[in-house]
């Protein structure tokens, strides 16, 4: 495959190519018009000067070129080049299904993530308030924490009166946790199509990992009263245990096929009944405001 | 020696002889109006005020590196940041592409010069004189005292501080004449680019078989006839202001500074496309050769670079939101703003297509090429950023616009430049550069970028202005300035490396041959460094990458290319 | 992809140099009449004293004589295309008159504003713009006529022939559009200005 061109030795060595003539007035030219400029700022006879290089720049130029264009000779010199590539075995990218890894068939409903959201936050409350037990001696440690953080009322307060149990704060921290759980969940299901090949490894994790990793550096910023009573290392637990339990929960979920399932022509939004096949649940063939 | 002491009259003198032939070498280069050499004097004239350029900005930084000082006057603050930024883009940027354009069209499209050489050679020289013109600055008018009259009134030159009263020695006056000179230097190298690869091309190079970086050179130079002109426009209403005694600044007679900041950013906004497209064009010839992978979506990058020509013409107002422009006006150039990132999303797109599944070499040009890429979307996004209306006035002339536009023309157009040195640097000397110092260069001045511009997006947010001279300590500002300083030294040591590097490996570097990299493009078809005539036969192509047809005969590309 | 396409050398047909250069420099000199144009017409009616657009006169005869070169130059483009070298230049005299004749009525235009009506380029926003934009243009058209007179000289001489029909071409061009942005300077001074 290696090729060697040496097309300019198997001419003979007296050719001559016409190459345009080099020429001094263009920069007379050049060097003209700035002084010209260059007048303006200093004193008129650099005007004068650069007027005179200008006009004489402008001559030459155009004895140049006219009537016919000035050239000069260059003798070809024969110089070998190799045009070869040490790189011989030329590859090209299959294309192949696989190149649509993530080209999802099967995935969980949406509603299967809220389920797992809603059974997470439950699990959480355990390794949460084992935490406020083991560290604080105080169940309503972390209930405190979530419910006087999130609406930021409490400005210096003490351990002892965070562990002190308050009827607001934990209404306020049962609506934070449930929220947060249900959005996430919804979240979580919503991103499912997209990875719907290992639920528990993703939001089991993966997601906790990063959340908790996002929330250790912002916290700071958001709300640095809470982040200095955050005990990281339980925090990611309970994340986990929350994450956990709602990948199991979706895995437990019945899988729905996505459209990619379907006909090109269905996808579409095209009925064409004589070109797909009726669904395997659709029994005989009837019609869609039937259904 | 005895020679020299006693010299003979017409005796063959050995001293004169060299004296003579280097005279004569010289004057080779004053006169050629072949492009290969004009294309070198651009770009080393490029790297030369690159340098001044550079060390002006490293005062800028001393000064500024902690608060209260007083290493340079204020008054020669004023000329150091104004200089700094009118070198940048009009003796560095400017023509450095248009030199490396000039070294590579003819090259790339199989001709032998370009379509003007006459022109090609006036163009150089005119903006080189104008380029002096304007450093003459420093030691003309009052003389070096104080610096003499160098521009002091930003590169942007708002109007009416540049109007007479408020001016009134010539320091506008050399800011104006000499961008004039250049301009008209920068239309001819752009009306010369465009013929070129219009009429010049060899047979078979048919447009959609140009290399993507003569389309960019292309796409840069119709944008240069309709951005420098305007400015050129502008300049000589400033001149007229200023000489005749006219009015179109005028404030006090009606005139509007308001119409100089639209005139101004018409030019000024596409003038960062022009510089950013070959830049894009530089890393559309890289990264395919070390990616072993023909560029992804070769007509997508066309139009792409076409369609942001396009719309980056209708952008310009997005830096005059503060100036208090309609809902209508401000709403209108939010969004054509924002039009700007889907082109420009493509491009990205394309690249790391172009790289994915490829053999990835990270030679150093590959590296400052993937840094770009990088750079470049970060510089993106703090433009969609700085493009909303509101946002700007929080941020307008602050330090996250010079960061912003930093990582626009540091960390992708100047990453992309040294890309191409390092890329071509063997076809133009036979040379190739060290590879080690290449790294060195590279990472340095990577760590050294980072920690100068992202610095400055904080400092830009902590309300720090653009242009002031100093600061006071307790603003909150100064580790912060330290570090963005101690990141300015860090570049300038591995520009300096860089420099070194072009020098030492133009005495002894490795032989390079005619194709080091392995490369597609015409330009490596022929010796390094190319001989006067370019191609001793015209060439003649059936696709993108006419070497890889002749490299691999059995998989030629034109079996697949439509 | 059994077919390999066979590149056919003898239609490689690439357009003109000096065709799309002149047209490049046509587009970026577009561009600086645009800017010299909006300013005129941004600052229509904002003097604050001194005369207004009221003083102009309509040019009729200068304009009919500068657009009618066009077609003068037209003519003398198509005899030289066919080598009749001579009627080549009676008819580029007579664009070179025209053009003249154009310059002519600007200057006494310009002498009879500045002598009569005091109107200067420091006067007010009106002289500023007027004769900014209207004196870019005039610039235009001198440099035009000095290419013009150079052909001629060639011409008188006799070394011109018919093989730089092409290049007469694309000077023409040049002419075509110097008179074209005459139609926009007018339009802009003399009518929606006034």
């Amino acid at each position: 495959m290696a090729e060697t061109i040496d097309r300019e030795t198997e001419h003979a060595q007296d050719r001559r190519i016409q190459l345009p003539a080099p020429t001094a007035w263009p920069i007379v030219l050049a060097f003209g018009c700035t002084l010209a400029a260059a007048g303006l700022v200093t004193s008129a006879g650099f005007s004068i000067l650069g007027g005179v290089l200008m006009f004489a720049g402008c001559v030459g130029w155009i004895r140049q070129v006219l009537p016919h264009e000035q050239h000069e000779a260059v003798p070809v010199t024969a110089r070998a080049v190799t045009i070869a590539s040490r790189r011989a075995l030329v590859e090209r990218i299959r294309l192949g299904p696989e190149h649509r890894a993530h080209f999802p068939v099967e995935t969980y409903p949406v509603t299967s993530g809220i389920k797992g959201g809603i059974a997470g936050g439950f699990a959480m409350i355990v390794p949460a308030l084992t935490y406020g037990l083991i560290k604080q001696h105080s169940i309503w440690y972390p209930v405190n924490l979530l419910g006087g953080a999130g609406v930021a009322v409490w400005t210096n307060s003490t351990p002892a009166q965070i562990a002190t149990f308050h009827w607001t704060w934990l209404l306020i921290a049962i609506l934070i946790h449930s929220v947060t759980c249900v959005l996430i969940g919804l979240l979580y299901g919503a991103m499912l199509p997209m990875l719907p090949r290992h639920p528990v490894v993703l939001g089991g994790i993966l997601a906790p990992v990063l959340w908790t990793g996002i929330l250790h550096s912002f916290m700071g910023v958001i709300n640095p009263i809470l982040a200095d009573h955050i005990d990281w290392g339980w925090f990611l637990v309970s994340q986990v245990v929350y994450g956990v339990t709602a990948g199991i929960v979706v895995s437990r979920q019945e899988r729905i096929p996505t459209s990619q399932s379907l006909p090109f022509i269905e996808r579409l939004g095209i009925e064409a009944p004589g070109l797909m096949d009726s669904r395997p649940d659709a029994g005989p063939p009837r019609n869609k405001e039937e259904r | 020696m005895a020679d020299r002491t006693l010299p003979i009259p017409g005796s063959l003198d050995a001293t004169r002889l060299r004296d003579a032939a280097l005279l004569e070498w010289l004057h080779s280069w004053v006169v050629t109006v072949d492009h290969k050499k004009l294309g070198i004097l651009y770009v080393l004239y490029a790297v030369f005020f690159l340098l001044v350029a550079g060390t002006e900005a490293m005062c800028i930084r001393i000064q500024l590196v902690v608060p209260n000082n007083h290493f340079l006057s204020p008054e020669l603050f004023n000329e150091f940041f104004t200089m700094h930024g009118t070198t940048m883009v009009f003796l560095v940027g400017m023509t450095i592409i248009f030199g490396i354009g000039n070294y590579l069209v003819p090259l790339m499209i199989g001709a032998r010069d370009m379509a003007f050489p006459r022109l090609n050679a006036f163009s150089f020289w005119l903006s080189a004189s104008g380029g002096l013109f304007l450093y003459f600055s420093f030691i003309g008018g009052f003389g070096l005292y104080g610096m003499g009259s160098a521009p002091d009134i930003t590169w942007w030159a708002y109007a009416p501080l540049t109007e007479k009263p408020f001016t009134p020695g010539h320091n506008t006056d050399y800011w104006a004449l000499s961008l004039i000179v250049m301009g008209f230097g920068t239309l001819g190298a752009a009306i010369n680019t465009i013929a070129t690869a219009f009429s010049m091309r060899c047979k078979g190079m048919t447009l959609m078989r140009m290399p993507l970086f003569v389309w960019l050179m292309v796409v840069t130079s119709g944008l240069t006839l309709i951005t420098i002109t305007p400015l050129t426009a502008a300049q000589i209403m400033l001149v007229i202001d200023r000489y005749l005694g006219a009015h179109f600044f005028d404030a006090q007679a009606g005139g509007a500074p308001i119409v100089w900041m639209h005139f101004f950013w018409i030019f000024g906004h596409p003038e960062v496309y022009v510089l950013i497209l070959p830049a894009f064009g530089i890393a559309s010839e890289v990264i395919p050769v070390f990616s072993r992978k023909a560029i992804f979506g070769y007509p997508a990058m066309v139009a792409a670079s076409v369609g942001i020509a396009f719309v980056s013409t209708t952008v310009w107002a997005h830096h005059m939101f503060t100036v208090g422009m309609t809902s209508v006006g401000n709403t209108f150039f939010v969004l054509s703003t924002m039009m700007v990132g889907i082109p420009t999303g493509i491009k990205i797109f394309n690249w790391i297509a172009t790289m994915w599944g490829g053999k990835i070499r990270f030679a150093t040009p590959m590296l400052f090429c993937t840094a770009f890429l990088f750079q470049f979307l970060c510089a993106g996004l703090t433009g969609i950023m700085l493009g909303v209306a509101p946002w700007n006035w929080q941020l307008h002339n602050s330090y996250f616009v010079i960061a912003h536009f930093h990582y626009t023309l540091t960390g992708s157009f100047l990453f992309c430049i040294f890309a191409a040195f390092y890329y071509w640097y063997p076809k133009v000397t036979g040379r190739m550069l060290s590879e080690k110092l290449g790294k060195w260069h590279f990472w340095l001045f990577f760590i050294g970028f980072h920690l100068t511009f992202d610095t400055m997006h904080f400092v830009g947010m902590l309300g720090m202005p653009r242009s002031i001279y100093t600061y006071e300590a307790d603003r909150g500002w100064s580790t912060l300035n330290f570090w963005i300083s101690m990141g300015g030294l860090i570049q300038a040591i591995a520009v300096l490396i860089f420099a070194w590097n072009l020098i030492r490996s133009y005495l002894d570097g490795k032989e390079a041959g005619n194709d080091p990299w392995d490369a597609w493009t015409l330009e490596w078809s022929v010796p390094s460094p190319p001989p006067a005539y370019n191609f001793a036969d015209d060439p003649v192509v059936r696709s993108r990458r006419p070497l890889w047809d002749l490299k691999h005969p059995d998989d030629p590309d034109w079996k697949y290319e439509q | 992809m059994s077919t390999i396409p066979i590149f056919a050398d003898e239609h490689w047909r690439l357009p003109s140099r000096g065709r799309v250069g002149m047209f490049s420099l046509i587009i970026g000199e577009s561009a600086i009449f645009t800017i010299f144009v909006v300013a005129y017409v941004y600052y229509i009616g904002r003097s604050t004293f001194g005369p207004t657009p009221q003083v102009l006169d309509v040019p009729l005869f200068n304009t009919i004589c500068l657009l009618s070169s066009s077609l003068t130059i037209m003519v003398a483009e198509r005899a030289i295309a066919r080598g009749r070298i001579r009627v080549f230049g009676a008819w580029w005299g007579l664009t070179m008159l025209l053009g003249i004749i154009f310059l002519a009525g600007t200057a006494r235009e310009w002498t009879r504003l500045i002598v009569h009506r005091g109107l200067t380029v420091r006067t007010n926003l009106f002289g500023t713009t007027f004769y900014s934009l209207v004196g870019l243009h005039a610039t235009h058209v001198v440099v035009g006529l000095i290419m013009l007179s150079l052909v001629m000289l060639f011409t008188l001489l006799g070394r011109v022939e018919q093989c730089h029909a092409e290049r007469i071409e694309v000077l023409s061009l040049y002419w075509h559009f110097v008179d074209a942005v005459w139609v926009v300077v007018f339009t802009v001074v003399y009518i929606v200005g006034r």
